[in-house]
């Protein structure tokens, strides 16, 4: 009796644990409603990059996609791979840090990756890359930067000195010498991405070396480097998302990375495309051309440094750019 | 080389060294009474958010600061609660201390402000000119027109000083660290200079993430204390837990920290020169023990 009952439990079990399975790796089902999983490698709240990919989530969100977030706070980035993709049909990595998604990938081919921020050394049929042509948007921010300064002195802020920050830094040194050849431009690391009172202080040093307009790409230093432009009455320029609203009075305009649009449009073309969907397995660089990476000034109403002369010139730089008549350096 | 030893660097190691400074005179208390207390950092975090979110809400940067002492005070003494009364391990209580900071500064800042990441306050505690000294070249504008905890921290230092080493219960807190059986022969309880020395350590370093948040700028951030209450305790121990000495290790902890910043314009990676105050305090806290090692071997 007990050896009866002990084979039924076991056949039940079985048999719960293959329908589960079913019903994990099932792709957009009937209804149409698919499961997105947001993992940011570090924690939202930076007012720009991670903060950008939520948004475009939530609106993802509003039209009926279930979305699910995950923060790692900087840690445990592998795991919360395999925790995303557990519990997800899509996997939006959002962080140059989840390079084990190359791997992980392939034990999962029912569900589908998004990387931001990076790509994988090769291509994998269920991943999609998204980089962005950061150097591009910069370049732009770079040219604005030299034609406002006073005293042909900009600097930038940079998060550490790693590639993704130093694209943005070519760029914008090139931009700055294609307006005026005689500019100098000075970079200062801050090493964290954590500490204000670092960020004001790498500021404070770039505006004694005389720099007058100092861009960010530091996420929440870069908040510290908005107070020294305050304080040491200097201009500074935002970076992914459009922050002039946090001060409109020094920042003079952002280089914006639109990272929650490209995620959008991603993942509207699979949901509209399904299995016949060519994204997966590629890289997509969203350049200039894109229209996801360029200036912004700003909601309508705020303070406006930079001339409606300047706008258009910029406008123009941009054409050059998309056309390839300006071919804009890269450490990619 | 003339362009980096300029007013802006010593400027910055003032600024930088004075919450380490405020810190590390709470830690050499803990210290001095006997408990490893590597839960500053976590202190100064919690000391940071009070400080804004009450100046936020009362509009004066002063309340800030008192309410992050009086937090700090509130911390200090749920840690003597564990490590005195209970007699956990401290290694253990400091970490989850620094831990449980973090999470909940997160989540208070969304619980009240809905916010994420970053709030910024009006209110930030005033800079203090002194006048005719500020006129004086180069030294002058240095020592001018710095908040006000940059001078206030100076006075706290000597203040400590004699209180550790001019007072009774100076002497008794040392004493609960080296000898509590001798103090309690002498009719004093160990575990209340104990509870006291924790308690102090904790309003120092609410002071300490209030001068962070308030004075060095004006806005809390998700773990912004970044290791400082780590570096406040290498200070304690490389100056021997005296106020002084603890005092000049945080300013030479600035000064290389200001320092690095600058060695970039020399094409010197940026990796390496975040480096220099880490290696500088290893070197030292090498010779601190090799030179304690000596003298023992003379007696």
């Amino acid at each position: 009796m007990k050896k009866i009952l002990a084979l039924t439990l076991c056949v039940l079990l079985t048999v719960g644990m293959l329908a589960g399975c079913g019903g994990s790796g099932a792709g957009d089902d009937a209804s149409g409603n698919l499961t997105v999983a947001l993992v940011v490698a570090g924690t939202f709240g930076d007012r720009s990059f991670y903060d950008s990919s939520k948004e475009g989530c939530d609106r993802l969100a509003q039209e009926g996609v279930t979305v699910k977030t995950i923060e790692c706070n900087n840690e445990n980035h592998m795991q919360q791979i395999y925790n995303a993709a557990d519990a997800a049909d899509v996997v939006v990595l959002v962080g140059w840090e989840f390079y084990d998604v190359e791997t992980i990938a392939p034990e999962y081919p029912n569900v589908k990756f998004i990387w931001i921020d990076n790509a994988t050394s090769a291509p994998v049929a269920n991943v999609l890359n998204i980089t962005y042509a950061q150097n591009e948007g910069s370049f732009l921010a770079g040219y604005i930067a030299a034609k406002l300064s006073q005293s042909g002195v900009i600097g930038v802020v940079g998060g550490e000195d790693s590639d993704t920050i130093n694209d943005f830094v070519v760029g914008y040194k090139q931009g700055a010498q294609y307006a005026n050849p005689d500019c100098k431009v000075e970079v200062q690391y801050a090493n964290t991405y954590d500490d204000p009172a670092v960020g004001k202080e790498c500021a404070l040093a770039l505006s004694e070396k005389g720099a007058d307009v100092v861009f960010q790409v530091a996420s929440k230093t870069g908040d510290g480097v908005f107070e020294a432009a305050k304080e040491g009455g200097f201009y500074a320029i935002g970076v992914d998302s459009d922050q002039k609203y946090i001060a409109d009075d020094v920042i003079v305009c952002s280089m914006c990375k639109q990272v929650g649009e490209s995620i959008y449009q991603a993942i509207k073309q699979y949901q509209k495309e399904g299995d016949a969907c060519t994204l997966w397995g590629t890289t997509w660089v969203a350049d200039m051309a894109s229209g996801l990476v360029g200036i912004g000034y700003g909601e309508e109403g705020s303070q406006q440094q930079v001339s409606d002369e300047l706008k258009s010139e910029v406008d123009g730089l941009a054409k050059k750019i998309i056309d390839g008549e300006i071919v804009v350096d890269t450490t990619r | 080389m003339g362009n980096i030893f300029t007013v802006g660097l010593f400027r910055q190691m003032l600024r930088s060294a004075t919450p380490v400074a405020l810190a590390a005179l709470g830690g050499l208390m803990t210290e001095h009474a006997g408990i490893m207390n590597i839960g500053m950092d976590g202190m100064i975090l919690l000391g940071a958010f009070t400080a804004v979110a009450v100046s936020i809400v009362t509009g004066s940067a002063f309340a800030g600061t008192l309410a992050a002492i009086l937090v700090g005070i509130l911390v200090g003494l749920f840690f003597a609660l564990f490590v005195v009364k209970f007699k956990s391990d401290e290694f253990i209580i400091g970490t989850a201390l620094n831990i449980f900071a973090g999470g909940l500064t997160t989540f208070l800042l969304w619980a009240i402000f809905g916010v994420r990441g970053t709030i910024r306050t009006q209110a930030g505690l005033p800079t203090v000119n002194l006048g005719i000294i500020g006129k004086i070249p180069f030294l002058g504008e240095i020592l001018s027109g710095n908040s006000l905890f940059v001078y206030l921290t100076v006075g706290l230092v000597i203040l400590m000083w004699a209180l550790v080493y001019r007072t009774p219960l100076g002497f008794w807190i040392r004493a609960s660290g080296e000898h509590p059986a001798t103090l309690r022969t002498a009719g004093i309880s160990p575990e209340r200079m104990k509870w006291l020395s924790s308690t102090l350590c904790g309003a120092f370093c609410g002071l300490a993430g209030a001068q962070l948040a308030l004075g060095n700028v004006t806005m809390f951030s998700e773990g912004m204390s970044n290791s400082r209450g780590y570096v406040a305790f290498a200070c304690v121990i490389f100056g021997g837990a005296n106020p002084v000495k603890a005092y000049l290790a945080a300013l030479m902890f600035g000064f290389f920290d200001a320092l690095g910043y600058r060695l970039q314009e020399y094409n010197i990676s940026a990796n390496l020169t975040s480096m220099i105050p880490y290696v500088i305090t290893v070197c030292m806290m090498v010779y601190v023990v090799v030179r304690g090692s000596r003298k023992k071997a003379k007696v």
